[in-house]
């Protein structure tokens, strides 16, 4: 992926699949971003080929136009710096999440205007799998408020959430953990293997927190200067010296770092990081 | 450096005595601000005088008008400091005098009519001091009341006693805080079917035994019908184009080409020669105002739609500069398409609307029956206005429904969405294009609609009457009332539109009065004068989906 003189993803191909969380990890700069504006539909690459299967239907998603690429692809996304809908409520941004449906149903509005039933039912419907995810994330009793008056790792999950509402095959996250203190990003893994786990669906996820990806990911891919450096499970990244190299650069004269270079990328087993009381 | 900050309410300080010298110095201030402003336009006053123009002088008033600066900034320095009684004081009695002397001669007899007779000798020394203020105008006097009342309630307010604490009513629904309804949102819940029921019953409650009640009501005659209607139709284009600046967040400058696409649309299927001649041919008569009315709001959506393509990628500044320029296109090809539009000269005869059939005529063609021989009352030309301030109202509060039902729909969630995001409403998979093409074309067709009306109300239209002033105007209603807020654009709309008829008697000082009232509202409520946004859908609530759930 060029822009003008500049090559921002040189040589990067991987695969991820469905019942997996794979995490895309890499020093800032690396090209993460771009990758996933590439696959959602925000740039078109300048050479290369994004497919998407899904049951017995191929999808190639750099020829999609953007918001095809969600409602037709399935792919949904979250953003590094939150995009909800501020003024509008937190249930209301779920069922605008499940906006393609509800036109459908809605006759394409024709029939919602007279107030056909179908639509009614549709809608009813649709409240219901937004009070289904609200339950999931804790936010059922803050449904009425303003999306943009909820703290900050309430909005994180509550994208999450509206992400989930359109019923992706592909759910793409960008810095999920982000500004999270330990016990919400504990929160946040659990939401996402349970995602995993009872929606089958696939995970794609950038992430600077190696707790939480070392914990959850069944597949890491580390990027660095727009390139591919490393593929394979958690363990095998954790130890790979040219992962080791881009995040603490060449050891000059043997022992200087502190501790292992392993354990700077990995400290959910080897080195579980307690969460500190607060005073006061 | 030191920074200590605590949330605990400590004991009243001991209040500081009140600081003179500051107060005084920021009133000298002011009265010298106001000087400076008055002396050129209100002190100096061109007249026609036998033998040519004179310039006279008219320093009472600009002397008053800086005394009236430097008192009114003591007040609002008293009420900063919680000093309100002297401000109560003063201010009380000269607002109960001001309201007596502005008190009609009319409100006067009614008033002794019900036993609160004061006497003549009150009425005479009334009169007299009225002669003796320093200004004639009734609207200023009318002005400076309302701001002396203004400084009273203010002083009452810092009289009352605090706040109770919150109830349990107030809290939220898991309990951990206090919501207290916005005031924007309480006053819109009642305001909106006072307003409703006051605009219906208006021309009844004015019709001459009404005034036998109510004398302070306006006598039905048509100048107040006239305004009554012109208010309404800026309502409706008010409301139609809410739907596209309010819900959708798309900065149209150009709305007033939709209004003239749908007058000229109804004045040429109406009027023009070849299709009169073929209408009679096939109907056997012309097109009249409910035929056409579909048919301007489909040519108005048209160019809703047509305008929306090349807008698409453009956002803020620049797509209010290229729907300006649609704007003003619409308007020069009016102009200029003579052989179609007649250009300046402009379309007229264009025929009024009937009660289902029944015409407003003195005098009805041969075995027509005519409004008024249907209903058996006498022919006044009062009726056909009354009928039309009906006709706009009604298509005014059916534009409201649409907007109030439209988005509960998902088309009109998809606009919000818009409005707050457009890049996460394309990661939903919501479609931008078709959106804000929808937005454009429905917001069009209402304006298209009201551009029919307008054309049968005035019987006649020109390119003159479309110019971009008037996008303005619609605009600056819609932002006035608080984006998205239906009740605000009514409020505004009066403000607006009916303020300067009523500012007439100020003649020249019209707009100086109207761009003092902007910058106020600009200061005191920014967001707009009712800007608050009531949820579509909520979970708990009296008419909840949770409340439907278990009922259904």
């Amino acid at each position: 992926m060029r822009f003008g003189g500049l090559v921002a993803i040189d040589d990067v191909s991987f695969a991820a699949s469905d019942r997996e969380i794979t995490s895309i990890i890499g020093p800032n700069g690396a090209g993460k971003t771009t990758v996933f504006n590439c696959l959602t539909g925000f740039y078109k690459p300048s050479v290369g080929r994004l497919t998407l299967r899904n049951a017995d239907r191929e999808f190639l998603l750099e020829r999609m136009e953007g918001f095809r690429i969600a409602q037709n692809a399935h792919v949904a996304r979250t953003f590094q710096n939150i995009r909800l809908f501020p003024k509008m409520s937190v249930l209301e941004n779920l069922v605008v999440a499940q906006h393609n449906r509800l036109m459908r149903s809605s006759g394409y509005t024709l029939l919602g205007l007279v107030g056909w039933p179908s639509y009614r039912r549709a809608e009813r419907e649709a409240v219901g799998k937004a009070e289904y995810w609200l339950e999931l994330i804790g936010l059922i009793d803050r449904a009425d408020w303003e999306a943009g008056n909820l703290p900050y790792g309430d909005q994180r999950r509550l994208e999450i959430a509206r992400a989930m509402c359109t019923d992706p095959v592909l759910l793409c996250l960008d810095e999920p953990a982000a500004g999270l203190n330990p016990r919400e990003s504990g929160d946040l893994r659990k939401l996402l293997t349970d995602i995993r786990d009872t929606h089958n669906i696939g995970v794609l996820l950038i992430e600077h927190d190696m707790t939480v990806v070392m914990d959850i990911s069944d597949h890491i891919v580390v990027l660095d200067y727009g390139r591919k450096i490393s593929d394979g499970t958690p363990d095998y990244v954790r130890n790979d010296p040219a992962v080791i190299r881009a995040y603490l650069g060449e050891e000059e004269d043997g022992d200087e770092g502190e501790g292992s270079p392993a354990s700077s990328l990995g400290g959910a087993r080897s080195e579980p990081v307690e969460p500190t009381p607060r005073d006061g | 450096m030191a920074l200590a900050a605590s949330t605990s309410m400590q004991a009243p300080v001991e209040r500081r005595p009140f600081d003179w010298p500051n107060a005084l110095k920021e009133a000298g201030a002011v009265a010298f601000v106001m000087l400076g402003l008055t002396v050129l336009m209100v002190g100096i006053e061109v007249r026609d005088v036998p033998g040519g123009l004179a310039l006279i002088g008219r320093y009472d008033d600009v002397a008053f008008a800086s005394l009236f600066g430097f008192m009114g900034r003591i007040a609002i320095a008293l009420l900063r400091e919680q000093r309100p009684k002297p401000v109560v004081l003063i201010c009380t009695p000269i607002a109960l005098i001001l309201l007596f002397i502005l008190l009609s001669q009319d409100t006067l007899a009614f008033l002794a009519g019900i036993g609160l007779d004061f006497g003549s000798d009150f009425a005479k020394t009334m009169q007299a001091v009225k002669l003796a203020l320093p200004f004639k105008s009734l609207v200023v006097m009318w002005i400076v009341l309302i701001l002396i009342v203004g400084f009273a309630i203010g002083g009452l307010r810092g009289m009352a006693p605090p706040r109770a604490a919150p109830t349990a009513a107030d809290r939220s629904a898991d309990g951990t805080h206090v919501v207290r309804k916005p005031l924007a949102q309480r006053i819109s819940i009642f305001l909106a079917p006072a307003l409703i029921l006051f605009a219906v019953a208006m021309p009844v409650l004015a019709m001459p035994f009404g005034q036998r009640w109510f004398p302070f009501l306006p006598t039905v005659d048509l100048q107040v019908m006239d305004i009554a209607v012109l208010v309404v139709t800026y309502v409706m284009l008010g409301w139609g184009l809410n739907i596209v600046v309010g819900l959708a967040g798309l900065l149209d400058l150009g709305y007033v080409a939709f209004y003239a696409v749908g007058a000229y649309s109804f004045a040429l299927l109406a009027t023009h020669p070849e299709v009169v001649a073929w209408s009679q041919a096939v109907f056997g008569s012309s097109f009249g105002f409910w035929i056409c009315l579909p048919f301007a709001g489909l040519m108005a959506a048209t160019a809703g739609v047509l305008l929306g393509f090349p807008v698409l990628r453009l956002r803020g500044d620049y797509l209010a500069i290229v729907t300006l320029g649609f704007g003003e296109m619409v308007r020069i090809i009016l102009l200029n398409w003579y052989s179609l539009t007649k250009g300046p000269d402009g379309l007229g005869g264009i025929p009024r609307p009937s009660f289902f059939g029944y015409p407003f005529t003195a005098s009805p063609p041969e075995g027509v029956t005519s409004f008024h021989d249907l209903f058996g009352l006498e022919f006044e030309s009062i009726h056909r206005v009354i009928f039309l301030y009906y006709i706009i109202l009604v298509m005014a509060l059916v534009t409201n429904l649409f907007t109030l039902r439209i988005r509960k729909l998902p088309v009109g969630r998809a606009w919000e969405a818009l409005r707050e995001d457009e890049i996460a409403c394309r990661s939903l998979g919501i479609n931008p294009t078709n959106t804000k093409l929808t937005a454009f074309g429905i917001g069009a067709m209402f304006g298209g609609f009201a551009g029919a009306f307008f054309a049968t109300r005035q019987s006649f239209i020109s390119p003159e009457s479309f110019t971009f002033i008037e996008s303005a105007v619609i605009l600056a209603i819609v932002v006035l009332g608080g984006m998205g807020s239906q009740v605000g654009v009514v409020l505004a709309a009066i403000l607006l539109i009916g303020m300067p008829e009523i500012f007439r008697d100020l003649q020249q000082y019209r707009m100086l009065a109207f761009g003092a009232a902007m910058v106020l509202i600009m200061l005191w409520r920014p967001s707009g004068l009712l800007a608050h946004r009531e949820p579509t859908i909520k979970l708990f609530g009296r008419r909840s989906a949770r409340g439907a759930e278990e009922a259904a």
